[in-house]
């Protein structure tokens, strides 16, 4: 299992959360550190505007809880002088419900926004290059993207557009389809017309600007990398302009019905799309009746935003209920993963017994057998094994993952095999490396539970 | 020959069918997320391929050709008109549109079954029925898809009025996309138009009073004629474009299928 520790938006104001980013360069040195620890076998780094979450799991033998401890101590030095009151820490199940529901966007600023999922893909490609994942992590990334696919695809949680810019771009699609060599007159200027402008342009829309104070214009212009106009100019300029967006603070109309006719007739009726953003309203509502003219003010994008905003609310009940899901299949997996080690550990006393008894034949009576009849050998050793450990293998994961009462509790089987086979003991002689845990085969790795008869040519048997 | 006429039958409703519910599940879904699917234009060609094996087949079976009868004109109209349709999806995002060309592929081509064969008429030489045929055919083909991208341009726009957001209008094809696919398939149709009426005008000598279906068709197909010529001239000349061709593509398609049902429902030749 994991343990989640960080703040997002929800936790901590931005002027908290900025002083816990990290640059991308220094995420390995981070997570190199983490995994240092001694109770941290693997970790990864979720790192966005919105959120800074240290991923990890633990090392066999440790405690969740050590993790998170562990975890916060190296966020918590990132920022020392930040309120710690601002970062939480997630462990087990409520941890993995967390971790797939940010990668699904429940967790994210804008409800069903699609770049977190990318984002969370590009933390576990980091901590992978870096060598801090192991089958844990693997495990649960894989399954929290799966957990986002099936939330994306199986609900509405990304319908619509949640911004009045991208409102205006989706609605210029409908009605241009590629933006590309597409012009877009800015009529004054204020902040959402300029970033509505700005998504229109990054779609490689060309871009003019018109005013009433020439320097103003020229000023944005340059900014924008646009086309400045001049006002007397501004019945030439709707000629050319295939998207018009206003925010002058005009009292009246800027655009009368009149000379966007007359544009109308001069684009031979080409499609026209209007955004009026101010307030007092720039553009004469009539023009709307004009053919292939369409006008959207901001009440209207406003309306859309909200809407939008609603369905997602609505859709976050599914997608919650698809995370459950998701994260109670994981759990199930996760309880049969605490077999893994008893599993070794009884693969690994049994192949060293038999290997010493046929060393020691190897040795005397059968010393004359050759490399291909020793090879043969190995491969019988390595089959006995598995035939003998693949019963008891898919029982004890059985148990582990089992509520059913009529399977026996794993907590007593592990007992008294690791009693019956002196486990204990084993482990105390032989211990392990750190990153054991990494490298366990995962349930589903064939090796952990070979069919009889099989033989992975794992174990190599000195010829001496 | 006849057991294959009848299995390329059986396929090309099968897959056109299935085209169909790919179309429809591609515009319904939910996520606006993803790559578009490109499955259904695939069996759309799947079925527009036993389409036309059933038709070489079933011709050739019955020693008939292909543009000599309503019963294959019909069948051949639906097959120009998948062709037009993936042939113009290659140059703009038109997808969408399949929604209504696989079903209507499917009822011409399912359809086409309960048109008889019937004999070509004996007072008209069989080079100029063939051509009259052909010219209306492959033109019915082509005005079929410009009356479907006229309808999606009639909802599209619908929704851009209303200012709604999301939905199936927000998958659709863009307006101005819609706009030139209805103008170039109108373009590209109208000569074949006007090459049908004016071979048909050929036959009009032998028609009398009393047919009055025959008059009926004549009159639908000038009509028709002439509301696509002012239209394609209003484009030209004074830039009358979006709601107004796309009313006019509707409006003139209907014409059209009216011509071929006045056709179908005939009790005799031209000249009854």
């Amino acid at each position: 299992m994991i343990s989640v520790v960080g703040l997002s938006h929800k936790s901590a104001p931005i002027d908290v959360r900025e002083r816990f980013a990290l640059p991308a360069d220094r995420v390995p040195e981070l997570l190199r550190s983490v995994v240092g620890r001694a109770a941290v076998g693997e970790a990864l780094l979720v790192s966005t505007c919105n959120r800074v979450e240290l991923v990890a799991a633990p090392r066999p033998g440790s405690t969740l809880e050590a993790v998170a401890e562990a975890s916060r101590a190296e966020l918590s030095a990132l920022a020392p002088s930040a309120p710690q009151s601002s970062l939480y820490a997630l462990t087990g199940g409520s941890a993995v419900r967390h971790l797939f529901g940010v990668a699904a966007s429940l967790d994210s600023l804008v409800l069903g926004e699609p770049q977190i999922l990318g984002q969370v893909k590009e933390a576990y490609e980091i901590a992978r290059k870096t060598g801090t994942v192991g089958s844990v992590l693997h495990r649960t990334l894989s399954r929290a993207i799966r957990a986002a696919k099936r939330v994306r695809s199986g609900t509405a949680i990304g319908a619509g557009q949640v911004s009045v810019p991208s409102v205006a771009v989706d609605f210029a699609r409908r009605i241009f389809g590629d933006l590309r060599d597409r012009s877009i007159l800015l009529v004054g200027s204020g902040d959402m017309a300029e970033t509505t402008a700005r998504s229109l342009q990054s779609s490689g829309a060309r871009l003019l600007v018109i005013g009433r104070t020439p320097e103003k214009v020229r000023a944005l212009a340059e900014s924008f990398g646009a086309e400045p106009r001049a006002w007397n100019d501004l019945a030439g300029a709707l000629e050319l302009a295939d998207i018009v967006i206003t925010s002058t603070s005009a009292p009246g109309f800027v655009i009368e019905t009149a000379p966007v006719a007359s544009a109308r007739k001069k684009r031979r009726g080409r499609s026209q799309f209007f955004i009026d953003l101010a307030v007092p309203r720039d553009v004469n509502p009539a023009v709307e009746g004009l053919d292939g003219i369409f006008l959207y003010n901001v009440d209207d994008l406003s309306r859309i935003v909200a809407e939008s905003l609603l369905t997602r609310g609505r859709e976050a009940a599914q997608a919650l209920s698809i995370i459950d899901e998701e994260a109670r299949s994981f759990d199930r997996w996760a309880d049969a993963e605490q077999a893994t080690p008893l599993v070794v550990a009884l693969r690994e006393r049994i192949r060293v017994a038999l290997r010493v008894e046929l060393e020691r034949s190897l040795r005397g009576r059968l010393r004359h057998l050759g490399q291909p009849e020793r090879d043969a050998l190995e491969t019988m050793l390595d089959a006995s094994v598995n035939r003998v450990l693949h019963e008891p293998t898919t029982r004890l994961r059985q148990a582990a993952s089992s509520s059913d009462l009529d399977v026996p509790p794993f907590t007593e089987l592990s007992a008294a095999l690791e009693h019956v086979f002196a486990l204990e003991e084993a482990d105390g002689d032989e211990p392990r490396p750190p990153d054991t845990q990494a490298a366990l085969p995962p349930a589903s790795d064939p090796a952990a539970s070979l069919p009889p008869g099989s033989a992975p040519a794992a174990l190599k048997l000195g010829s001496s | 020959m006849n057991a294959l006429a009848t299995i390329a039958f059986y396929l090309g409703v099968i897959a056109y069918s299935a085209a169909s519910t790919l179309f429809f599940l591609e515009l319904a879904r939910q996520s606006t997320q993803g790559v578009r699917s490109a499955w259904g234009p695939r069996v759309l060609g799947l079925g527009a391929i036993f389409h036309l094996l059933h038709v070489v087949t079933a011709s050739l079976l019955l020693n008939r050709c292909p543009v000599e009868s309503l019963h294959f004109g019909l069948s051949f109209s639906a097959l120009v008109a998948v062709g037009a349709f993936l042939l113009l999806r290659r140059h703009a995002n038109l997808d969408p549109m399949g929604v209504l060309v696989a079903p209507i592929a499917l009822t011409f081509l399912v359809g086409a079954q309960f048109v008889g064969v019937e004999e070509p008429e004996a007072f008209v030489s069989r080079p100029l029925l063939m051509l009259h045929i052909t010219a209306n055919v492959v033109g019915l083909g082509i005005f079929v898809v410009a009356g479907t991208a006229g309808l999606l341009y009639l909802l599209q726009e619908r929704r851009l009025r209303d200012k709604r957001a999301g939905g199936v209008a927000s998958r659709l094809p863009s307006l101005d996309a819609l706009d030139r696919a209805t103008y170039r398939l109108l373009l590209s149709g109208f000569p074949l138009l006007t090459l049908g009426v004016v071979t048909g005008a050929i036959f009009s000598r032998h028609l009398t009073t009393s047919g009055g279906a025959a008059i009926a068709r004549t009159l639908l197909g000038f009509t028709t004629w002439f509301l696509l010529a002012t239209m394609l001239l209003l484009r030209r000349l004074a830039g009358v474009r979006g709601r107004r061709v796309a009313y006019g593509a509707v409006v003139g398609v209907v014409c059209v299928l009216l011509v071929v049902v006045v056709y179908a429902v005939r009790t005799g030749g031209p000249g009854s």
